[in-house]
């Protein structure tokens, strides 16, 4: 019946330092866009793509930052319920990079315990004014267990890869929790989640 | 990031509370230009909520109460034209009284060594085993390691199998979570040297993990993420302000919100539920047949009172409470009805207004579920940040531990011009909205506060157990002596992610006459016992215990006029912190009012575009999809498909 149109549901967040080009990522990925200049669209607050893997309907609900992060200044609420979250940092900035660890304890105060992060090093069409080292960021993502890629989000190199890569990631872990978690379905008398306040026929 | 705040804006908003945050996204989604700064660290003002070790940071700022270390901060003296005057904001929040922390958990590795002992005594063969003799007191505890190899519910494991887990001496396993949960910060190496204070926590793990429940200090302390613990506490009326904003302005996308499972009275000494809706009734085990058939037929006769003059005609202006009495219901049900549904007052509130609160609270009852109230996820905190989300998605700027230092008002026009941060920057704008606590005390002089008394608890199990251990449970306790304030008890369980497992937080309110401990430390005495005085034995029976408790006094500025406040200029709006009453309506109330006030001809957080409803087409596949998957580049529904309808549950 209301049943919707895929089989897989997930949240993907991206977080990192003002500049980086998450932005940039998310509307190559979803419109297949390289917006010049910045590249906030004002009101949009998440995008959707669907896509399909092995046959199976996985639909992708990306967030951006919304700006926050440009003081330092994203809400906890952001990170909640994230299924999964792209550490994005620019390869021709040290700076970027640097900032990592301070993001990395956000993750951890914040986000759910079974996100899965992926490490993004973005901007690769710009080699030559690369700063830091794909073996540094190798290194560090081994470090913290992330999965690690490079990006280019003007070029549109991995940025399919990254998505997809993910999605498959997320299909499987999906598939084990329900395996291992079939005790978490709500017990008798307790409250509900209501997601979208939107569902009642209210409005 | 050493970027620099623009310094042009429509309209400047200080504080970051509910009513803050509203106004701040209903001005950026109407298209103004919005700098929405908060000089603490955090979101939400005295409307946040903290995990366990963030909390005990709060406290320690308004316990250390001297003089918070003065930044340096850039003379503003200065900047200030001859044609200028400015109104210097507060340094210093003083919103905060009287706080009191009290642990009951087990701290130190004397009280360890006592719990050992303890559980000797009654726990099964798990234990006695190994824990043969009892060692000199500091060398026990490392001894004692026992690891669960999922390190995230211990107790219940223990309970389950004993071969579930090891103890065994010097041997221990540690899962790979545990090490990744710690991350580098708190991560307790359970090393094989004896000495180090550092292992206590392992311990403590080792004795909960044998004898239920039992939490300790450091595992909440270690545990602390899994805490949201709400500075104010309230709930959502399904059919209230709140809830209808949420919804019409698309914010309720960033929250998720659970149903108040429990009404609970408290009557001689005796917790009990509250039968509200039809269902309950007839399956309340508690009531009688007589009562129920008395009850079910007042309850639809308050579902349309307005119909039936003559039934309370002659007691329109006469005590609700007196009404009752005329109607055949029993004390209990009496009891349900003044304190518990309509929530009222027994010695104030009259017929008409009790009818009009009961008929509110049964017409709330079927929206989401079975009882007429909402609790957010993760904690009250969560929904000042959401409008403060809605406000960047359109535009909006933010800075949090962003100190404005004075207001720059012009002296002609008397309209306040701009503000001064903190490194001397001026920041232009045409409205200025700050929160009460940041107005200096010159301009509060004449201002009478009111004072909201808070407890905060965590505790070992809930006020009324049940077949599930996850309720979201309301209590109103009414007042001792007539007149004084009725307390509100919610009490949370680790469902709704303001707690850690096998803990429970409950959240007490009132109206202060008092400091908070005095007003409310009767009703923590009589629905709690400090966990040092549990009886073991008495498993059954006994009260749920006192782990950890905290009392203190926030200030309300809820029902302070405008113009009390001295010398404000009237393009300086003042919005107040939090109300002590159990919704949000106040905060909704003022946002809207304000933003009708400062641009009268806008709508007030109309729905943005649904970020579904962008439809990119199935053209643009890339070339470059890897082998194994197939792009279908976003097929989405229609704009009528996306909108789930589901019918509300029915009560
Ligand atoms: C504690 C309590 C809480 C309630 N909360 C709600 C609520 O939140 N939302 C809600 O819609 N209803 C509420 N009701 C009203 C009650 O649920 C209604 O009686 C019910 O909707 C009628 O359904 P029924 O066919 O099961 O009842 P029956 O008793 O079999 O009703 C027979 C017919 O009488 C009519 N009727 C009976 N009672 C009422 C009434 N109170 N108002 C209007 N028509 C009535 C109905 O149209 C129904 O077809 C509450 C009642 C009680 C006692
Ligand atoms: N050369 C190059 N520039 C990029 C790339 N991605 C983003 N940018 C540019 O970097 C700037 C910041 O991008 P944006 O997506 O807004 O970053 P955000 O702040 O992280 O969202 C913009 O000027 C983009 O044009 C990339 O892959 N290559
Ligand atoms: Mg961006």
């Amino acid at each position: 019946m209301s049943m919707e149109d895929y089989d897989f549901l997930f949240k993907i967040v991206l977080i990192g330092n003002a500049g980086v080009g998450k932005t940039c990522l998310v509307r190559r990925f979803t419109q297949g866009l390289f917006p010049p200049g910045q590249g906030a669209t004002i009101g949009v607050d998440f995008m959707i793509k669907t896509v399909e893997i092995n046959g199976e309907k996985v639909k992708l609900q990306i967030w951006d930052t919304a700006g926050q992060e440009r003081f330092r200044s994203i809400t906890q609420s952001y990170y909640r319920s994230a299924n999964a979250l792209i550490l994005t940092y620019d390869i021709t900035c040290e700076e970027s990079f640097r900032c990592l660890p301070e993001w990395l304890r956000e993750i951890e105060q914040y986000a759910s315990n079974k996100v899965i992060t992926v490490l993004v090093g973005n901007k690769i069409d710009l080699a030559e004014r690369r700063e830091v080292s794909q073996q540094r960021a190798e290194e560090f993502s081994e470090a913290q267990d992330m999965y690690y890629l490079e990006t280019s989000a003007k070029e549109s190199d991995n940025v399919e890869k990254l998505f997809l890569d993910l999605a498959c990631r997320l299909i499987s872990e999906a598939r084990q929790n329900t395996l291992v978690n079939n005790v978490s379905s709500p017990l008798p008398g307790e409250g509900k989640s209501i997601s979208y306040l939107t569902c009642c026929n209210f409005n | 990031m050493a970027d620099n705040l623009p310094t042009e804006f429509d309209v400047v908003i200080i504080g970051t509370g509910l009513p803050e945050s509203i106004l701040a996204a209903a001005c950026s989604r109407s298209g103004h230009r919005v700098l929405h700064v908060d000089s603490r660290s955090y979101y939400g003002g005295n409307w946040a909520s903290f995990s366990f070790s963030g909390l005990l940071s709060w406290l320690k700022e308004y316990q250390q109460n001297g003089d918070t270390e003065e930044e340096t901060a850039a003379a503003w003296q200065d900047l200030i034209h001859e044609t200028e005057e400015a109104i210097a904001l507060c340094k210093k929040d003083e919103t905060i009284q009287h706080t009191e922390v009290f642990c009951y958990a087990s701290q130190n590795s004397g009280d360890s060594v006592h719990e050992i002992g303890a559980l000797q005594k009654n726990a099964s063969s798990v234990a006695s085993s190994t824990f043969t003799e009892p060692l000199p007191s500091a060398e026990l505890p490392e001894e004692r390691h026992s690891y669960v190899t999922n390190n995230e519910m211990p107790a219940k494991h223990a309970s389950e199998s004993d071969s579930k887990i090891s103890v065994e001496e010097g041997d221990v396993e540690e899962s790979p979570e545990k090490e990744k949960y710690c991350g580098d910060k708190t991560c307790i190496h359970p090393g094989s040297d004896g000495d180090k204070v550092e292992n206590k926590p392992i311990v403590d793990d080792d004795n909960n993990q044998l004898k239920r429940n039992v939490i300790t200090y450091h595992q909440m302390v270690q545990e602390s993420r899994r805490f949201n613990i709400d500075l104010v506490s309230k709930l959502l009326y399904s059919q209230g302000s709140l809830i209808d904003l949420l919804i019409k302005s698309n914010v309720s996308h960033y929250a998720e919100f659970k149903n108040v499972t429990r009404i609970l009275a408290f009557r001689e000494g005796k917790v009990e539920q509250v039968p509200c809706s039809r269902a309950d009734v007839f399956n309340s085990k508690e009531l009688t047949m007589v009562e129920k058939r008395v009850l079910m037929k007042f309850l639809t006769f308050c579902l349309d009172y307005e119909q039936h003059p003559g039934e309370y005609q002659d007691f329109q202006q006469c005590l609700f409470s007196e009404f009752l009495k005329t109607k055949k219901l029993t004390p209990n049900l009496q009891h349900f009805i003044l304190h518990s549904i309509a929530m009222t007052s027994e010695s104030s509130c009259t017929t008409l207004d009790g009818l009009k609160a009961t008929k509110n609270f049964l017409q709330c009852l079927g929206r989401f579920g079975n009882t007429p109230f909402l609790f957010p996820l993760y904690g009250q905190g969560e929904i000042p940040q959401c409008f403060c989300r809605m406000c960047a998605v359109f535009g909006g700027i933010y800075c949090l531990r962003h100190t404005i230092q004075c207001l720059v008002v012009d002296k002609e026009s008397r309209r306040c011009k701009a503000v001064i941060d903190r490194f001397g920057q001026r920041i232009n704008a045409d409205y200025f909205i700050v929160e009460d606590s940041y107005l200096n005390k010159e301009t509060c002089s004449d201002v009478q506060y009111k004072q909201i008394s808070r407890a905060v608890l965590i505790t070992d199990q809930s006020i009324l157990k049940a077949d599930s251990d996850q309720q979201i449970s309301i209590l109103i306790v009414p007042p001792v002596e007539p007149g004084a304030s009725s307390v509100r008890v919610i009490e949370l369980c680790s469902s709704t992610m303001t707690c850690m497992k096998d803990t429970y937080l409950v959240h007490l309110t009132c109206e202060s006459s008092k400091t908070a401990r005095e007003d409310l430390e009767s009703v923590v005495k009589k629905l709690f016992t400090p966990l040092t005085e549990t009886e073991v034995d008495k498993e059954e029976l006994r009260k749920p215990s006192l782990l950890w408790a905290l009392y203190f006094n926030m200030r309300d500025s809820s029902g302070v006029s405008r113009s009390s406040y001295c010398g404000l200029p009237c393009n300086v709006y003042v919005c107040s912190g939090p109300d002590s009453g159990l919704g949000s309506e106040h905060a909704v109330k003022l946002a809207e009012t304000m933003f009708q006030e400062i641009f009268p001809s806008e709508e007030f957080c109309p729905p943005p575009p649904n970020p579904e409803d962008i439809i990119f087409d199935g053209d643009d596949k890339q070339a470059d999809a890897p082998g194994t998957h197939t792009t279908t580049v976003a097929n989405l529904e229609s704009p009528e498909e996306s909108k789930k309808l589901e019918s509300p549950l029915q009560s």
